[in-house]
């Protein structure tokens, strides 16, 4: 290690007056050698000239998909032979504009893993635990999937298929072959997603406001304030690398605040931070949206205006409903009188901690940037208790100056044309059908879980509940289970319980690229394919006012024995299927035809192969075309590697969302709409649904985005701190923690050290708890302790602790853990948060969860 | 000739590090050795914070302390200005890992990426050994490692010798960028010949006032920076006594 790495910025810079004059003085010598260098003989032109050899480089770049992180960037992949060597975007993308992130590259030391699973493996050793080794044995394909299909037809058998349950992590779109189709075809509810372990409550704000159940885009090209809440673009999700290739320009044309309890990257590179208290973002919220109001800063042309010049929002002065002539939007007037016209700066800045001035700086350069102001919301204010009412709060403000699907705005999906796979009910039996309608294992939908996804009462997933429901056989035991690129015994808060439901299940198969702790408690392991060089596949995502769909596609040699999770191995289980008399399965895949040739697939590649084909047939087939990008065919769509949509149809939503009034609601009928059906079928009250929710609104509160004290485990008195959980720029979702390079990078993360796991403490707190940076220490919350190492830094929150997430593992690999198996190399946040939920989105909280105590060890 | 040089855009640069990882990538460089690398700083108490980020990389000096100092002219210059080593005359001394005011020459004291060369798997049977990974994908001592870069260098450097960022002459010489500028995901690299008044560099260096590293050695760096890392609005003000 080089010692002159630590020397400080400050020392490098020279003295101004000096390097001015130096600088003069180095041009002219500069001038010099050029012109020296001019007269030089050709054979002195030696090494780094530039030469006539006319090759370029000794591979080819062959595009491919990265799902390090849900940017889902289009690539290009360096093959050189059938070896992969290096990773950039793929410049025909108008989404990822050609730029690859720092963690893309990563997924080269993924790919070639020695850690990788080469072959099928299964369990020798019957007892499960966390100390028990798992005495894995290499067996083939054949006696893998023999194994598999002998558990579903056990089921069958019995009439008990919806005791199978599909566990899915990451996907691509081939997703419905495995994860909805095969699910209903065997005959089960239970296939469960990972979706309320990442961001569904940040969903719930756009959806109760304007009919959106998705991730917006943010035109950050064309705005002039992005105000950002506990998300951070520069280093994680969304649209890391399109962020990061035009952020010096945005900063150039916008103002930029992050709302963010720690020096994140993003807010590194912002023109204003702002440190709130964790769990208080809406109080922040309300008071711009009661600053924008009070001064007068709201946009006429999509809220409306007062029918007299003479009335105005007064604070703290109710307004009369008839007195403003409201235009894309429903229920501005309720939403003040009900809320915002308490809720000053004063209030907030209480709240928040933040000074009053600079909540009415932000309000205002914000409200007088209108409509090009970005209030751009995400997990970190809604992934906690009472996060589905921050969500609301935060994007409520994109409503109110206008900039709800507007120029410099925040901005839906464009449309696209992918095709769904065909429907499976006519391969679904008696026996199917008359599994599939039993409840769900995670116990959606019942009184204390709303989980009100698109307005429907239990219908989004409760992913970490479906721990408890295998725990405790509510509402049935669950007998085979099959999870796919998920971690759940790491990436769910409390992973204890997944530890114990996992081993209740007499019999669990995983397909994974590692042996994760997830595997640990599984019986088979399947050894599945790396999504950016060794399958086919296809995703969509949305940027810059485009939206692209981007391949997948095998391009090196496989050099283990792997199978792709989403096709192949489906395919091979319906095969086994068959053979034991139960031949739907693969009756409905011989459904996924050519559409060039029309020929029914016969072998798990050419499925694959048509299943895409089938899927994208719009993009390509010209006598198909419907819009976007144009190609010449399959091969020429395959060369490029990514479609890309029209541009972004500005304001054609106005008046026309997908709410119950078709307007933009303050006031969310639809909202009102989702619970009081909720209330119905449990036979109460709204009212009691949120109290049972952990929520303390009452009344017509209820429907509108209000403030309320977060929910928070621990007392102040034992835990006096609040824990921050944060990502880091080179997690690729928590799969990256056996590659060298996360570590020898570490530091990139403002804040994070090398070759380390920091907790990162307030250097005032600290000196007080007697900590120095470098001190093992122990971080204790009401379910659970983890140990690592103390960071006193500035950049973060009195009061507060930070730690990235993504290292705490105990199995995954030789880097992964500090011993396979038995020692986790540093701490994994989930051990610390406990279980809890926004309940009304179904998401798991990570953000405002918990208090926690530090000790030195 | 073209004389090489590179302008860092600190605006652009949002300190994600993606040059320094597609650097490793590019020259096969072993862990813990960065040629391409940066500085970083946390300034202030809080609320009143600043992070600050300088990449860093070789600055290819036009009078350069490590040519000057080593005694076997394996570290030399080339003609575009290009700073240049060359392991088989290196006897491994690190007078320029000493004389080089700027770290970013490093010394290889292992036989590199032992990690790499491993030979047990990690569960027996089931997995590979990371040398096997190697062996199987056909690459050189790292399954990805990048052959382009052996067409002027060896590939992988032995133990024993000194190693460091070369701009990437194996590439500008096929008229190809250094992989960090083609890598930035930013745009906040800039290369290309100053003694062209008419480049992009040069553009660049007429229109914001550059600095460069420790100037005033007089060691004439190559890379130069422009704008600043930070370049947040503040309420103007006079400030008080």
């Amino acid at each position: 290690m080089n010692i002159h790495k630590k020397n400080l910025i400050s020392k490098m810079i020279s003295d101004l007056k000096v390097s001015r004059r130096r600088f003069l003085k180095a041009s002219a010598a500069g001038g010099a050698l050029f012109a020296s260098g001019v007269g030089l003989k050709p054979q002195f032109t030696a090494l780094a000239a530039t030469d006539q050899t006319p090759s370029q480089e000794a591979g080819q770049w062959m595009a491919g998909t990265c799902q390090g992180c849900t940017s889902w960037c289009a690539k290009q992949v360096y093959v050189v032979g059938d070896r992969a060597v290096k990773i950039r975007g793929n410049p025909h993308s108008k989404v990822s504009l050609g730029a690859s992130c720092v963690k893309s590259h990563l997924a080269l030391q993924q790919v070639y893993d020695p850690d990788r699973l080469k072959t099928p493996m299964k369990r020798t050793n019957p007892k499960k635990g966390r100390h028990e080794d798992p005495g894995f044995v290499p067996i083939s394909w054949d006696e893998a999937l023999d194994t598999l299909a002998d558990k579903i037809m056990a089921l069958r058998e019995t009439n008990e298929t919806h005791k199978y349950m599909l566990m899915r992590g990451r996907y691509t779109y081939m997703r419905d072959i495995l994860y909805d189709r095969m699910t209903k075809i065997i005959g089960s509810p239970n296939n469960i997603s990972h979706s309320a372990i990442c961001a569904e409550a940040e969903k719930f704000g756009s959806y109760y406001t304007e009919g959106l159940w998705g991730y917006r885009q943010y035109d950050v090209q064309n705005a002039r304030y992005v105000l950002i809440w506990g998300a951070d673009p520069l280093a994680a999700n969304r649209q890391v690398s399109s962020y990061t290739r035009i952020w010096g320009d945005v900063l150039g044309r916008a103002q930029v605040a992050v709302v963010e309890p720690r020096l994140s990257a993003t807010a590194t590179k912002a023109d204003e931070w702002l440190p709130v208290k964790p769990g208080q973002d809406s109080a922040l919220a309300l008071a711009i949206a009661h600053l924008i109001l009070t001064h007068g800063l709201w946009s006429r042309e999509f809220v409306g205006d007062f029918k007299e010049t003479t009335h105005r929002f007064i604070p703290g002065q109710r307004v009369d409903e008839a007195h403003f002539q409201e235009r894309h939007t429903h229920g501005v007037v309720a939403w003040w009188n009900l809320e915002v016209k308490d809720r000053t700066p004063e209030w907030a800045a209480e709240k928040t901690g933040l000074p009053v001035e600079q909540i009415k700086r932000v309000a205002l350069d914000f409200g007088h940037a209108a409509p090009r102001a970005i209030s751009w919301v995400g997990g970190g204010p809604c992934m906690q208790v009472r996060g589905g009412y921050s969500s609301m709060a935060c994007h409520a403000l994109n409503g109110l100056v206008g900039a709800c699907d507007n120029e410099g705005g925040t901005l839906a999906s464009n449309k696209e044309y992918t095709k769904k796979f065909p429907k499976p009910d006519a391969f679904m039996d008696e026996i199917a059908k008359k599994g599939k309608k039993h409840e769900k294992i995670d116990q959606r939908g019942r009184l204390e879980f709303p989980a009100l996804k698109s307005g429907k009462p239990g219908s989004a997933v409760l992913t970490n509940n479906a721990a408890e429901g295998i725990l405790h056989e509510d509402p049935y035991d669950i007998k085979v289970a099959l999870g796919y690129m998920n971690n759940f015994a790491f990436s769910c808060t409390q992973p204890e319980r997944w530890e114990q439901a996992l081993s209740k299940i007499p019999f669990v198969a995983h397909l994974t690229t590692n042996a994760s702790e997830f595997s640990w408690f599984s019986d088979l392991l399947l050894p599945n394919t790396h999504h950016l060089f060794e399958k086919y596949g296809y995703v969509k995502s949305i940027a810059n006012g485009y939206r692209h769909v981007t391949l997948m596609q095998p391009i090196i040699k496989r050099i283990g024995d792997y199978k792709s999770d989403e096709t192949e191995v489906p395919w091979l289980l319906a095969e086994k299927l068959a053979q034991r008399g139960f031949p739907n399965l693969l009756d409905h895949y011989k459904t996924y035809k050519d559409p060039e040739t029309g020929k029914a697939p016969t072998n798990e590649m050419e499925f694959s192969l048509y299943a895409l084909k089938y899927a994208t047939q719009a993009l390509w087939d010209p006598s198909e075309y419907k819009g976007g990008d144009r190609f010449n065919g399959w091969e020429d769509f395959l060369k490029t590697g990514v479609w890309n949509s029209d541009p972004y149809p500005y304001r054609k939503r106005w008046g026309k969302m997908k709410t119950q009034t078709g307007k933009f609601e303050f006031y969310s009928v639809t909202l009102k709409k989702a619970l009081e059906k909720h209330a119905k079928k449990h036979t109460t009250t709204v009212d009691n649904v949120l109290k049972v929710c952990h929520y303390e609104v009452k009344g017509e509160r209820a429907f509108i985005p209000h403030h309320e004290d977060p929910y928070i485990a621990g007392d102040k008195a034992d835990y006096p701190f609040l824990f921050v959980d944060h990502k880091s720029r080179l997690n690729r979702e928590g799969r990256s923690a056996n590659c060298t390079w996360y570590y020898d990078f570490k530091d990139l993360d403002p804040g994070d050290e090398n070759w380390d796991d920091v907790a990162k403490i307030n250097p005032a707190d600290a000196t007080s708890l007697g900590i120095k940076s470098g001190d093992p220490i122990r971080i204790t919350s009401p379910i659970g302790q983890i140990e690592c190492t103390a960071k006193l830094w500035e950049g973060i929150r009195p009061g507060t602790v930070a730690k990235c997430y993504g290292q705490g593992h105990w199995a995954y690999g030789r880097i992964a853990a500090k011993e396979f198996g038995k020692t986790p190399r540093g701490g994994n946040n989930n051990d610390l948060i406990p279980v809890e939920y926004d309940r009304l989105s179904g998401s798991t909280v990570r953000h405002a969860g918990t208090r926690v105590k530090i000790e030195k060890i | 000739m073209p004389q090489y040089a590179m302008v860092i855009d600190l605006q652009r640069c949002v300190g994600c590090g993606a040059c320094s990882i597609a650097c490793r990538n590019e020259n096969n460089v072993p862990d813990g050795i960065y040629w391409s690398d940066k500085m970083t700083e946390t300034v202030g108490t809080f609320p009143d914070v600043r992070f600050h980020y300088i990449p860093t990389l070789c600055n290819h000096c036009e009078n350069a302390p490590c040519v000057r100092g080593c005694p076997t002219g394996a570290m030399y210059k080339l003609d575009n200005g290009i700073t240049m080593h060359d392991p088989d005359k290196c006897i491994g001394c690190k007078y320029c890992e000493f004389n080089c005011p700027y770290g970013v020459i490093y010394f290889n004291w292992q036989t590199p990426h032992p990690f790499w060369r491993e030979t047990t798997p990690l569960i027996e049977g089931c997995t590979l050994a990371a040398s096997e990974v190697t062996k199987k994908a056909g690459g050189n001592t790292l399954p990805y490692a990048n052959p382009d870069r052996e067409e002027t260098l060896p590939g992988i450097r032995p133990k024993g010798v000194v190693e460091k960022c070369t701009f990437c002459d194996h590439r500008v010489k096929k008229n190809l960028l250094p992989y960090c500028v083609e890598a930035c995901p930013a745009n906040a690299r800039i290369f290309g010949d100053i003694s062209d008044p008419k480049s992009k560099v040069s553009k660049l260096l007429g229109k914001f006032r550059p600095f460069r590293l420790k100037e005033h050695l007089g060691t004439n760096p190559r890379v130069y920076y422009i704008r600043g890392y930070n370049p947040a609005q503040y309420e103007a003000s006079k400030g008080d006594v």
